[in-house]
């Protein structure tokens, strides 16, 4: 059943990233060269409308949401190596499979790369697991406990960003 | 249904079901949304045909459970309602060269499957420390 559940999600998901053309190389360099906006709009959409959902269910107990720890050193270093990866493949890792699914080619290669990249994190591991992983670790933290404001103080204040930012984008018809 | 053939929807309306889509699988199946674990996996799972000894091993691999899940039927998913999406639109293209690409360096394939994997290899290795 989870495999279902899974393979309905993935096709969904699939489906509206392929109509909001997101997936496409032009989109994810053009959003990094600050050209296309696309992206911007599809992602922080899909934030606003997941983040009161979520914290909506969340809040009566009918779902869960762990938190990923947050350690400068791994998120930092993992996050630059993640941003140079990405403006030289032009996709990330699921909108490698979009990509590939809507006939572009060069997203197998990507995703065969992807694939060598992960064999080749395994092996690195155990030397970055006492040294890297672990610098700068702070724990479980998220902008409501660091702020100490209630999280849907910190939702309404991002949804107002978000819509701004909106707001901008359509006045520059980026 | 004329909705469906459509090329285009508007990334801010697409964004938002996306998001309902999240909110749905996180409360009926409990999932969030995922990709790069499945990488992992379907490495290791390859890795073990070669080498299984050494997968085996591999603290990463026997920590992160080489198994078909819902994430990478999810991912799956993926490549099929893209596919879908195109071909109910006539969009679907076999390209193998992204036009931004092309007009800054040129049609060579090798040159462009070349930084493609390498991208990959980075992109992938940097998801993971990070925690993606």
């Amino acid at each position: 059943m989870e495999l279902i559940y899974g393979l309905v999600t993935g096709i969904l998901f699939g489906f509206l990233m392929q109509k909001a053309q997101v997936i496409r190389y032009d989109k994810q360099v053009g959003a990094m060269r600050l050209v296309d906006f696309t992206i911007f709009k599809f992602m922080l959409s899909a934030i606003i409308v997941g983040m009161i959902g979520i914290y909506f269910l969340k809040d009566f107990g009918i779902v869960s949401l762990d938190v990923k720890s947050t350690s400068l050193g791994a998120n930092i270093i993992g996050g630059l190596m993640f941003g140079i990866g990405w403006a030289l493949a032009g996709y990330c890792p699921g909108t490698a499979a979009g990509a590939l699914g809507e006939g572009r080619w060069d997203a197998l290669i990507v995703i065969l790369g992807m694939m060598a990249g992960a064999a080749l994190y395994a092996e690195a591991y155990p030397a970055m697991k006492s040294s890297i992983l672990t610098w700068g670790n702070y724990g479980k933290i998220t902008l409501s406990s660091i702020l100490g404001w209630n999280h849907w103080v910190v939702i309404v204040v991002l949804s107002i960003i978000y819509v701004g930012l909106f707001y901008l984008f359509e006045k520059k018809n980026v | 249904m004329n909705v469906l053939i459509r090329k285009t929807w508007s990334p801010y309306l697409a964004g938002a079901v996306a998001g309902l889509v999240l909110c749905l699988s996180v409360l009926i199946a409990g999932k969030y949304f995922g990709a790069s674990t499945t990488y992992v996996r379907s490495a290791g799972l390859l890795e073990k045909v070669v080498a299984s000894k050494h997968v085996a091993k591999s603290s990463y691999f026997m920590r992160t459970k080489l198994k078909v899940d819902w994430q990478m039927l999810f991912v799956v998913g993926v490549i099929l309602g893209s596919f879908a999406s195109a071909q109910m639109s006539r969009d679907f293209t076999a390209v193998a060269i992204p036009s931004m690409w092309k007009r800054r360096f040129g049609t060579n394939k090798a040159k462009r499957f070349l930084v493609a994997f390498l991208g990959g290899v980075i992109a992938l290795f940097g998801a993971r420390m990070a925690g993606g």
